[in-house]
This record gives structure tokens, sequence and C-alpha cells, in this order.
């Protein structure tokens, strides 16, 4: 008997790993008619930890302390051996996060596998939508620049406006009256291990939850488009003569996750500067305001709706009343047709939402 | 100001998000997010509020290279910015303006070097007796970074013929033009992260070099220096190609990561096109 043999016989005996191999992964059964857009959850599960190897690298040499912060970046993108690379990487790998994240609920949106049974999936990926955010946020102060000075000064600044506990939670994220050194320890802390633990458990809910209901049938290449669940009772939506999980759809998530890879190298070799304005490689000068300072692209539409509207409080409340209803949409939406072409008030309302938020971006960038 | 407002307050918004959606929070208060900025000194909230002669020194100064750099009036003129009273009384070090005879020394505080080099040319042996002083050619409030185009035909045939200083102009022209190139370069690799504060130094001794000849008549001087400082820029030229070249090498691995991804993929497609 080989070597091999040896090693899985012992570990099948001890773990019943053919039978866990048979269950999660060979007889781990999956529509036929699945699509590559079911990929994009394994190309973030690869981004994720990219970000989480590419961040302990520069762990390394980065400093959490105002005084050395700046100096500690500027050394690990010139001294430190691929230093620029770890850090490019990591700058890049957030904002493609972004955007995938983003692909990734649009095609659940689309195919409409956020219906029920699958409520929670949708909450829970929401909910992780909002924690990629809130560790962009933090990660931005990290450098310590202008960019990151400023930036961090206005949002702190906005969270005055909560009533009643706006002022002192204001204080509590800075840790003081202004954005200064006890800031960077706060927003570290949280960029480092709150947010990322954090994601970590809601990644694990997502998968937990998937794995528990099964994965959705795409609506597409079907008579029948309509989910039949009547949610009297639990059920695992299985998918007899499915395609295996392994080895044919995992090819496909790896397919999917080098087509990315070009993508990130693209933007990585040949333009990284597209998510760093020249404010972020100028050090903090909390007396000097740069002039034009703008929001990272995901946060354009967003700055914008602000813009339009009189008063500041309008511009949050309908923003905030959107992205209520995004995060309610499975409870709302209590139809039972997936195909999106036999849902022409969804598709006019999606398609219509999209324009709306590419075009904000735009006017918001160019405004 | 008013647009790094709102950014601040959509920042927020994606953590705002979760407090809307979990508790249904209704906010009475609109924002109010603004960024912590340095007020204004008393003299410029003073003399910029009011209009005519005593306006212009503030307009002029807002274009100049001393705003630019943060040198406020009193760093030139004395007096407490802080204390609109006081802020022009002599007992708080307030100067004024100047008589012209002492302008070369009201500017040399600072530009001590400068100082020297005009007082050795013969503008400087000049001064009293209808010679320039400093603010002639450099203005008094306007200053602008000193480049060779302040060299020109109307600003010294005001004084003398331009044929002398045409000369001057033509020795000098080649390295400027050096000196801005480089200048431009640094700024671009500095936008992308590269730490060039050694170059940067190093250009900004040869650059004050160079600026002292601004004062220099005599023009086989101007070209012998001019040739040293050609030199020093040559070594900064060779390190901007290097670091050019490692640009280039960058791009070369990436377009080969791209293709190796690209192939990848194709090949994983093919496998899987394979099994079906």
């Amino acid at each position: 008997m080989s070597l091999y043999k040896n090693i899985d016989n012992w570990l099948d005996v001890r773990l019943g790993t053919h039978s866990l191999i048979e269950k999660e992964l060979t007889g781990y059964l999956l529509p036929r008619n699945i699509n590559a857009w079911y990929s994009l959850g394994s190309v973030l599960l690869f981004i994720f930890s990219l970000q989480i190897v590419t961040g302990i690298l520069l762990l390394i040499y980065y400093v959490p302390d105002a005084d050395k912060a700046f100096a500690s970046v500027t050394m690990i993108m010139n001294r430190v051996p691929f230093g620029w690379l770890v850090r490019m990487c990591h700058v890049v790998g957030s904002n493609m996060m972004v955007l995938i994240l983003l692909f990734h609920m649009l095609s659940v949106l689309f195919m409409g596998s956020y219906k029920s049974p699958r409520e929670l999936n949708w909450l829970s990926g929401f909910i992780l939508f909002n924690l990629v955010m809130a560790i962009s946020l933090t990660g931005y102060l990290l450098p310590w620049s202008q960019l990151s000075y400023w930036a961090t000064t206005v949002a702190t600044n906005s969270v005055g406006a909560i009533p009643f506990i706006g002022s002192y939670l204001v204080e509590f994220l800075r840790g003081g009256k202004l954005v200064g050194p006890p800031t960077l320890g706060r927003f570290f802390a949280l960029h480092v291990a709150v947010i990322p633990i954090t994601i970590a458990a809601f990644v694990g809910i997502h998968l937990v939850l998937l794995q528990r209901i099964g994965v959705s049938t795409p609506p597409f290449g079907l008579k029948e488009t309509k989910s039949n669940w009547r949610g009297d009772t639990f059920r695992y939506e299985e998918h007899p003569g499915g395609i295996p999980f392994f080895p044919n759809y995992l090819l496909q998530d790896m397919t999917s996750i080098m087509l990315y890879l070009a993508l990130f190298f693209a933007v990585l070799f040949f333009d990284p500067y597209l998510f760093l304005p020249k404010d972020a490689f100028i050090p903090a000068d909390p007396f000097l305001t740069p002039a034009h300072i703008k929001p990272e692209w995901y946060f354009l539409p967003n700055y914008q709706t602000l813009k339009l509207f009189p008063s500041e409080f309008l511009g949050l409340a309908v923003q905030g009343a959107a992205m209520t209803f995004l995060a309610l949409l499975p409870f709302i939406d209590r139809g039972t047709e997936k195909h999106p072409l036999k849902r022409p008030l969804f598709m006019a309302c999606s398609i219509g939402g999209i324009l709306l938020w590419i075009g904000l971006a735009i006017w918001g960038h160019f405004s | 100001m008013d647009r790094t407002c709102h950014m601040g307050a959509l920042f927020v918004i994606s953590s705002l998000r979760t407090i809307f959606i979990l508790t249904g929070l209704l906010f009475t208060m609109t924002t109010q997010a603004s960024a912590a900025v340095k007020s204004e000194i008393v003299c410029v909230q003073c003399h910029g509020s009011q209009t005519g002669r005593f306006a212009k020194p503030v307009e002029l100064w807002r274009g100049s290279i001393h705003a630019e750099n943060g040198i406020n009036c009193n760093h030139c003129h004395g007096g407490d910015p802080g204390d609109a009273e006081n802020a022009m009384s002599p007992a708080r070090g307030f100067l004024g303006t100047p008589v012209e005879t002492g302008i070369p020394g009201f500017c040399g505080r600072c530009h001590v070097g400068v100082l020297k080099d005009y007082l050795g040319s013969k503008h400087g042996k000049n001064l009293g007796k209808g010679g320039p002083t400093c603010i002639t050619c450099h203005g008094s409030h306007q200053v602008k970074k000193t480049t060779i185009e302040l060299i020109n035909e109307k600003n010294c045939s005001r004084c003398h013929s331009y044929e002398k200083p045409s000369q001057i102009k033509r020795a000098m022209t080649a390295t400027e033009a050096k000196i801005v190139y480089i200048d431009s370069r640094l700024s671009d690799f500095k936008g992308k992260g590269i730490d060039t504060s050694a170059m940067e130094k190093s250009l900004f001794a040869v650059r004050n070099r160079f600026h002292t000849l601004f004062h220099e008549l005599n023009v086989a001087r101007i070209n012998l220096q001019t040739a040293e400082i050609d030199k020093e820029l040559e070594q900064q030229l060779q390190s901007i190609k290097r670091l050019d070249e490692t640009e280039q090498k960058r791009k070369l691995v990436g377009v080969m990561a791209i293709a190796s991804a690209l192939l990848a993929a194709l090949v994983l497609r093919l496998y899987v096109k394979s099994m079906d």
C-alpha cells in the first residue's frame, strides 16, 4: 500500500474523511443550469483571504503611531522588498472587493436568489456589504496622509448628527475632541481586529445558511421558474442529477478567480493610482485642508445625493430609506417568480436604480 | 469646504445604515459636518473685508508663493496676528512698511543668501541711487516662485537695455528647463508614493545655487557655474531614468502576470468543457 493510501486510510478511520468528501464535495450536487455568476462568492472569499495575507504582511512594518505611521507606509513602499506590491495589492484589493461584492449582490437580485426561504442569506450578505464598507473606511485613516486625516475628520464629524448621542459618539470614535493619535489607535484596532473577525463570523454564518438551505436554482433555461416552496416546513433544496461541486464547479470557481486575477493585475500593474489621489502621499497636516477632496468611487453616489437635497437630513433620510428597503427586500418582495424577464416591475426598478447609481457616481466625480 | 463636509456625511452613511435598519431611528437634526479648518489671521480677516488699497495686499498675497507656503503677513510685517486690537502695535513687534533702502534687509531676514548675492551685484550696489530693490522685479505681495521668466524685456528695459539680460537668459535657459523638468517628474513620482525626499532636498540645494546666479551679471561666470550645476542635475536625471526603468520592469511583470492568469483561466475552462 502506498504512503498516500496509508495516510488516506488513517484519516478516514479517525475522521470519516471519505464520507465527508462524498457529502460536501463529490456528492454535493449543484443545479445543472448553474452559471458563472454563482462563482462570485468564491472570488470574494479569495479576495478576502488575499486581504488578510497582505494585511498581515503590512502589519510587520506598519507602526500605528501618528508620528510614525506615514513614515512607516513610505518605508513599506520604498525600502521593504516588494513592499510596494504588498501595499498596492491591499489597496487595489479593497476596492475590487467592493466591486465584486456589488456584482455578487446584483446577480442574487436578478436571479431572485434572495427570495424566501433565503431571507437570512440575503440579510447576512447585506451586513457583510456594510462591514466591507466599514473596513474600507477605517483602513483609510491608517496611512495618516492628508486624505486619511481629512476624510476621517469629516466622517467622524457627521456622526454628530445622530440625535442625543451624536456628540458623545464623535468623541468616543476620535478618542478626543479632534482627530488625533487616539483616533488612529481606535481605527487601527477596528480595522485589523474587530471588523475582520466580524466579517469572518458573518462569512461563516452566510456559508452555513447556504449549506443548510442548499444552492438556489437559477431561473434561466427552465420552463418552470417559480419557487414551489410554501414556507411551512424546513426544506433543503436538492438538485438530483446535478453537477458535483468537486471537481466540476470548483474548476469554474478557479476559472473565475483566474479571470479576476487578470483584472486585478491589470489595475495593480498599470493604474493602481486609480484609487489613490496625490493627497494620499502627503503626510497629514491638521492645519491645512486639501482643496479638492473626494470620496472613494463607491461613496460618490451618496456624496452627490447629499448635494442634491436642500438639507443634509433629507439626503441622509432618503439614502437610509433606500438602504432599509434593500435590506428588507426579501420580506417585501414575496412573489414566487424568479426569472427577471417575468418580473417587469422588478426589472424596471432595478435597472433604473443601477442607472441612477452610475449616473450619480459620474456626476459626483465631475461635480 | 462644502464638498468636504458633504463627503464626511456620506462616509458615515455606511455605518449609519445598520442603525437605520435595526432601530428605524428617525433623524431629527440636520448634519452639521464642518471640518476643523484653521481660521485666518486677523490681518487677512480685516484687510480682506475692506475695499481699495487696503484690501489689495491681501488679494495679491493670496496668489503668491508666500501664501502657498504658509508665510503670512506677520511673518514679514510683524505684529500680533491673533489679536485684532493690537495686531499693528509696535509693542507687539509690528514693523509696518519698510523705506526703499530698507527693503533688501526686510526681505533678507529670511532670504539671507539672496540678500548677499543682491548686495554684491550691480543692482545692489546702486541701492538708493536709482537701482532696483527686491520688489522692483519680484513684486511686493504677489511674490512668485522665481523662474528664468523673470528676466524679460518688459522687466529689464524699465531701467536699461535688454541686450545683456538676454545673454544671461540664454546661458541659463537650458539649465532652468532641466530643473523644471526634474521638479515636475519628482512631483509625479511623489504622487505615486515613491520617496523622493532625498532627491527633492538635493534639487532644492541645486536650484538655490542656480538662483544665486539670477543676481549675477557676469556672463562668463554664469556659464562656468551653470556647467557645474548641469553636472549635478545630470545625476538627478540618471536617478529619474532608473525610476522610469523600474516602472517599465513592473509593467512587464504585470503583462506576464495578466497573461498567466488568462492562460490558466482558458486551460481550466477547456478542462471543464471536456468534462461535460
